[in-house]
């Protein structure tokens, strides 16, 4: 028992002081709330950006050394799979969800669709160690980087030696994904009365989004990340979600809430990719919510739209594009 | 080594009939406590792969892998205080036999009268940042005989696999039975919390002084996995991995441990 209380009340991180950081590297954005990641403990080095930016874009964390991260994470989409409903890995394997955007992964409390890992440093074993995407194991990926001929230097450029272990490779690829922030879209120099003008359909689009949306996609990280059943038909893989992590009935169907940063770039939607539009999208929510077992009272009746609305949500919903982010070289593979 | 083993059962003997005339007790004297893993199936020696074994429910079964995690051990002195040794971690591994006798380090010196342990990795350590994850922890160093769940992050406390011809025939064409036991209580939602704690008496005072460690040996029935608490037919679920389904394997493997000597 004292296990469970401990493991139920341990989490909650205060908000770290932030270290010195590289410049232009962690730069928490004004109308961001305070990071959940603990920065202390890894804090952004120009070395250590550069190191998790090649481990991003190397083959070699893939069992036969095909597929990068950057093969499912494309920078020109927000660091997802333009085009896939569903991941694909090594041998064309397919997955079972569709790739996520890494974007102000230092924001996130918890990872993947279903919240199955609570630390960013772990996060990346999960992918690599999949059989449907890399099926590696993280050992191997090591032995790898140890004996190549570029790996050892970039290791010791970011922590003064060439040894390479999985603390240094992990906090290398969080260092790349923290970094990958997203705030300048046209919504956030809006808001922070940086001379972003929305249009008068877009800020009807924004108080209906407030209104209507704003419940589950909350504040400008346009999620409050708890995981919900939208009414989803149960279809295909008949994925359960968040149940497969906590084994709770009560959590069957329920996935966690996207953010919509970059939303406009990220189709398709939806934990498995079925909708190719944010109109489809849209359309779902006023007509097309299913009553599935613990479907979120917040969807359950359908959300009231006319195609109107709905059309203006939509041209808000692009505000959020954030054309600096999906461009800047800095955050571009070799 | 049939000599040095006479020895040292005669040194444990007499130890434990006469503690007073070891070395007296420094304050701040520590030395190490071995724990020697023996596995077993009921009265036969476990041999991986080759061995067929059977069951208290008639079924029979090899073993094929036989891997888990001992944390938080802590001994009881002879005045009833007990010293927790935190933060050592081991895995105990039947295919390598350097990892069935691990090393406590740094134990007080004392005369101890029991022992309680840790099957699995305690909920503390299965959230630490990754820093903390070193040796037997670390995510990197399973290899393809892995102890750690990527997507559900958490440590797999206890696995044992094998061939029984109760199991259903696999996608690789073998009737396998696969027990991965987890399940740390969960980091933002309670989960299934599978983590048990195992208290033993010594049959023997172990008394660690500055020039003294001594070495618990420990039997582990492994055929209890099946009959420790309540009888569990591999005909029932030959794969279980799920914390949830998990926990009547826990209960029965908490059972499997006796002390059977000191020395």
């Amino acid at each position: 028992m004292p296990f469970l209380i401990l493991a139920c009340s341990a989490p909650e991180k205060e908000p770290e002081p932030v270290a010195p950081v590289a410049e232009g590297l962690f730069n928490p954005p004004a109308n961001f709330p305070a990071p959940a990641y603990a920065l202390a403990g890894n804090p952004v080095t120009a070395d250590g950006f550069e190191l998790g930016k090649a481990l991003f874009n190397e083959p070699m964390l893939s069992r036969d050394n095909s597929i990068a991260c950057a093969e499912c994470h494309n920078q020109s989409y927000a660091f997802t799979h333009h085009g896939h409903d569903v991941s694909h890995g090594v041998d064309n394997r397919v997955g079972t969800r569709n790739a996520q955007p890494i974007q102000n992964m230092a924001w996130q409390k918890e990872f993947f669709w279903d919240g199955g890992v609570g630390d960013l440093d772990l996060f990346s074993v999960a992918p690599i160690e999949n059989p449907l995407e890399m099926d590696e194991n993280l050992g191997n990926v090591l032995t790898k980087l140890r004996s190549s001929s570029k790996y050892p230097a970039l290791f010791k450029k970011a922590y003064g030696s060439t040894e390479i272990t999985s603390q240094k490779f992990l906090k290398a690829l969080s260092q790349f994904m923290i970094s990958l922030i997203s705030a300048n879209s046209r919504y956030d120099k809006f808001i922070r009365k940086e001379g972003g003008i929305l249009t008068a359909d877009e800020q009807e689009g924004l108080n209906l989004f407030k209104q209507k949306c704003s419940s589950c996609h909350a504040g400008d990280l346009f999620t409050d990340q708890s995981y919900r059943n939208n009414g989803l038909n149960i279809q295909g893989s008949k994925d359960e979600g968040r149940f497969r992590i906590t084994e709770n009935p009560s959590d069957r169907y329920k996935f966690k809430v996207p953010s919509l940063r970059n939303v406009e770039m990220t189709a398709p939607y939806m934990h498995d990719g079925r909708f190719y539009t944010l109109e489809e999208v849209l359309r779902h929510y006023t007509t097309g919510v299913q009553q599935s077992q613990n479907v979120d009272p917040l969807v359950k009746n359908g959300i009231a739209l006319s195609e109107d609305e709905q059309a203006k949500i939509v041209a808000f919903l692009k505000t959020l594009t954030d054309r600096e982010f999906l461009t800047n070289p800095k955050f571009a593979g070799n | 080594m049939k000599k040095l083993f006479l020895f040292a059962s005669i040194a444990a003997v007499f130890s434990a009939c006469s503690t007073e005339s070891l070395e007296p007790i420094g304050a701040t004297d520590k030395n190490n406590i071995t724990l020697e893993f023996e596995n077993r199936v009921a009265a036969q020696s476990l041999v991986l792969n080759d061995t067929k074994y059977t069951n208290t429910s008639g079924e029979d079964f090899t073993i094929t892998t036989l891997n888990y995690f001992i944390s938080n051990v802590a001994f009881k002195k002879t005045n009833g205080t007990v010293v927790k040794m935190p933060d050592q971690y081991f895995l105990v591994r039947q295919a390598d036999k350097t990892s069935l006798m691990p090393v406590i380090k740094d134990v007080p010196a004392a005369d101890y009268t029991e022992m309680t342990f840790t099957i699995g990795v305690d909920s503390v350590k299965s959230i630490s940042a990754v820093d903390q994850r070193t040796g037997v922890l670390d995510v990197a160093s399973y290899g393809t005989d892995n102890m750690y769940w990527s997507w559900n992050s958490g440590y797999i406390f206890f696995k044992m696999e094998g061939i029984s011809s109760v199991a259903p025939t696999n996608a690789a064409g073998l009737k396998k039975y696969q027990y991965h036991v987890g399940g740390f209580g969960g980091r933002t939602a309670a989960t299934a919390n599978n983590l048990r704690s195992v208290t033993l008496s010594l049959p023997a005072v172990a008394a660690v002084r500055k020039s003294k460690s001594p070495t618990i040996h420990l039997i582990a029935d492994i055929s209890k996995v099946f009959s420790g608490v309540s009888p569990l037919k591999i005909a029932n679920g030959a794969v279980v991995m799920s914390p949830a389904a998990a926990g009547p394997i826990a209960n029965n493997y908490a059972k499997v441990f006796t002390v059977d000597h000191i020395h």
